[in-house]
């Protein structure tokens, strides 16, 4: 392991993608994955996932999790869990700690595939136990078939808010309420009137003020916000909860990038700060690439089109791939992202992303 | 832009409500400490960790940097997104030192 | 705009979908009601139906177009909707009842021959429904199909159930 062609941190859905498209061409590859199980947030995803049928749409991502690894192990790929990559240095070398030995591992290619971390919500008593993370609770729920509780709030309408209060009801919980600051639900109406239907009221313009209990959660005071996103006073209600989510969006997990001195900008609509990457998903390092969340907050369905587009770009830039035939397999994988970032939803996600592929080329 | 420019003149007073609301639950840091280091001149994440430890404990500001961004954007004008995190240090992730120690290198040979 | 605001369309919403057949179509017999009001990228509808009642065309975030002269009421179309939005109406059932088919994927099923509750868009309780046919072949992937009869008048406003004593859905 002292010498890899590619090194892939995240063993989520583009890192596994991109190890697809790397290894079966020749790329010798490396996945290293933190976790005990690869497939990243997929394995949780029990409801239908949207797009094309290129993009398997109508499967369930646990299903798209486990068709993913199947093309992965097919590929020659291979997959280092239980492993932590704690530092990049000088010349692409990599800290990994696997089965309890620290080695250094110097990759000719690194694709930094590290996914997201939630962004929390700070009110009076949300470190009282019982206020969980949408990711922990999906976890707990879909993954180990554990109900976190009987009574939820849940703050946030994005998907995640909308499919997790859904997860939680088919479950058996309640979700007293899910609450919004917004003036408007965040995510796909058809997923929010999958939860009203079931009986969930969906409050924009409310968010918690306090959480309170003796030990744990019992009780969270909720209240009307005015048109500026102040509250109004008077409009408090108390509701009785054993669980608060808290689903209020996802931040890029990009320390490593940060740490190997990738060249950042702002781009808001895709989560804030980003390495910066180009068309080729290759950041301002030589040899450095990005995909998925750490390059934008999206969906599953489109970091599996960019780790695929950074496979192919990878196992081209390494000689893999003659020029033509990557040009034509990145045209396949550009056309079904594009149709992906469309719509009322998508377009904003494709305009930011022009926007973050033009200042790669800023200097 | 500066709403609170640094000086050396005093603390700027900062008026908060719930000062002993936990920011970062790692190292159990509360909001009037933060509100304290801002209102002493601290404009980084990294400055508010250094006089607070909000962010050295074991989830390494996974958590709370974000909030410490809002609390810095909020009181000193600057814009949230392009306020940086704290500086990312090896190693990212815990691992216990006996095993950082261990470290095999074969790669310079 | 409610569907936004509230998470469930207003009447005159639903009126504009170019999935809604009008009310002469759904009393000519069974027809689908295809829900969906956002261009999100999304189109297994279109291949579920092999009548090609339902179009979205070269773009994924085209609106499903139904075609009502050519849809039969089949349903093999709403567990493949991973929106859960397309229903089945059918206002011919009899004298004074329609019946809705809806996608559903709580545990326990009801049994046919149940009466269950009809809950609206909104989640109110609106009716008793007989619960008529519950499907869940391999083929629909863990979402069953659930056919219940409601009186005619609530046939356009129940689009699930809560069975008697659940507490939800």
């Amino acid at each position: 392991m002292n010498h890899v062609e590619l090194a892939i941190i995240g063993a989520g859905p583009a890192g596994l993608s991109a190890a697809i498209e790397a290894a079966s061409v020749g790329v010798q590859t490396i996945v290293f994955d933190e976790n005990q199980q690869a497939g990243g947030q997929l394995f949780k995803q029990i409801h239908k996932f949207f797009g094309s049928r290129a993009h398997q749409a109508g499967a369930r991502g646990i299903d798209i999790g486990k068709n993913l690894l199947g093309q992965v192990a097919a590929s020659g790929a291979e997959i280092k869990l239980d492993t932590v990559v704690w530092g990049i240095f000088e010349g692409n070398k990599v800290g990994v700690v696997t089965n309890g030995r620290n080695v250094i591992c110097k990759a000719d290619r690194i694709l930094l595939a590290t996914g997201a971390s939630e962004n929390v919500l700070a009110f009076p008593g949300w470190t009282l136990p019982g206020v969980m993370g949408a990711g922990a609770i999906q976890t707990m729920v879909n993954v180990h078939r554990v109900l976190p509780g009987k009574r939820v709030l849940m703050i946030g309408s994005g998907n995640v808010g909308l499919i997790v209060s859904y997860q939680l009801l088919q479950a058996g919980a309640e979700v007293v309420a899910l609450v919004e600051a917004m003036d408007r639900i965040g995510g796909y109406a058809v997923h929010a009137s999958k939860i009203k239907r079931a009986g969930t009221p969906i409050l924009i313009r409310h968010t918690i003020k306090e959480a309170v209990g003796n030990g744990k959660v019992e009780q969270a005071t909720i209240v009307q916000l005015n048109d500026n996103g102040n509250v109004i006073e008077g409009t408090e209600r108390t509701l009785d909860v054993d669980v608060i989510c808290m689903a209020c969006g996802l931040s890029p997990l990009a320390e490593l990038a940060w740490l190997a001195g990738c060249r950042f900008t702002d781009v808001a609509p895709l989560g804030g700060l980003l390495p910066v990457h180009d068309d080729n998903m290759q950041t301002s390092l030589p040899g450095m690439y990005v995909a998925g969340d750490i390059a934008g907050i999206e969906e599953a369905s489109t970091a599996i089109e960019e780790g695929r587009l950074a496979g192919i770009a990878i196992a081209e830039s390494l000689g893999y791939l003659t020029t033509t035939d990557a040009t034509v397999k990145k045209q396949a994988v550009n056309d079904r992202s594009e149709q992906l970032r469309d719509g009322p939803f998508g377009i904003t996600r494709r305009e930011a992303k022009e926007t973050l592929i033009r200042r790669s080329l800023e200097t | 832009m500066d709403k609170h420019p640094r000086t050396y003149e005093g603390k700027t007073e900062i008026k908060i409500e719930h000062p002993d609301m936990i920011i970062c639950r790692c190292e159990e840091v509360t909001l009037a400490q933060i509100i304290e280091a801002i209102s002493e001149g601290a404009r980084t994440v990294d400055e508010v960790k250094r006089r607070t430890r909000a962010g050295m404990g074991l989830c390494q500001g996974r958590t709370c940097s974000r909030l410490v961004r809002h609390l810095l954007a909020q009181h000193t004008g600057q814009n949230f997104h392009q306020i940086p995190p704290m500086t990312a240090r090896v190693p990212v992730r815990p691992i216990a030192l006996e095993v950082l120690a261990s470290l095999e290198d074969d790669t310079n040979g | 705009m409610t569907l936004i605001k509230d998470g469930y369309f207003s009447q005159t919403e639903l009126a504009q979908l170019p999935g809604m057949p009008s009310r002469e179509r759904l009393h000519e017999g069974p027809c689908v009601v295809i829900e969906c009001a956002q261009q999100i990228p999304c189109d297994p509808c279109e291949a579920a139906c092999h009548e090609g009642a339902i179009e979205i065309g070269d773009s994924i975030i085209n609106l499903p177009k139904l075609d009502p002269s050519k849809c039969g009421g089949c349903g093999l179309c709403i567990a493949a909707c991973p929106g859960q939005c397309l229903f089945v109406v059918d206002m011919t059932y009899s004298d004074t009842e329609g019946t809705v088919q809806f996608p559903y994927e709580f545990l326990p099923y009801p049994q046919k021959g149940d009466t269950v509750h009809g809950l609206n868009r909104g989640g109110d309780i609106v009716c008793d429904a007989e619960v008529l046919k519950v499907l869940h072949p391999k083929k629909f992937d863990h979402t069953a199909v659930i056919t219940v009869s409601v009186p005619k008048e609530y046939a356009m406003e129940v689009r699930t159930i809560k069975i008697k004593g659940n507490h939800h859905g």
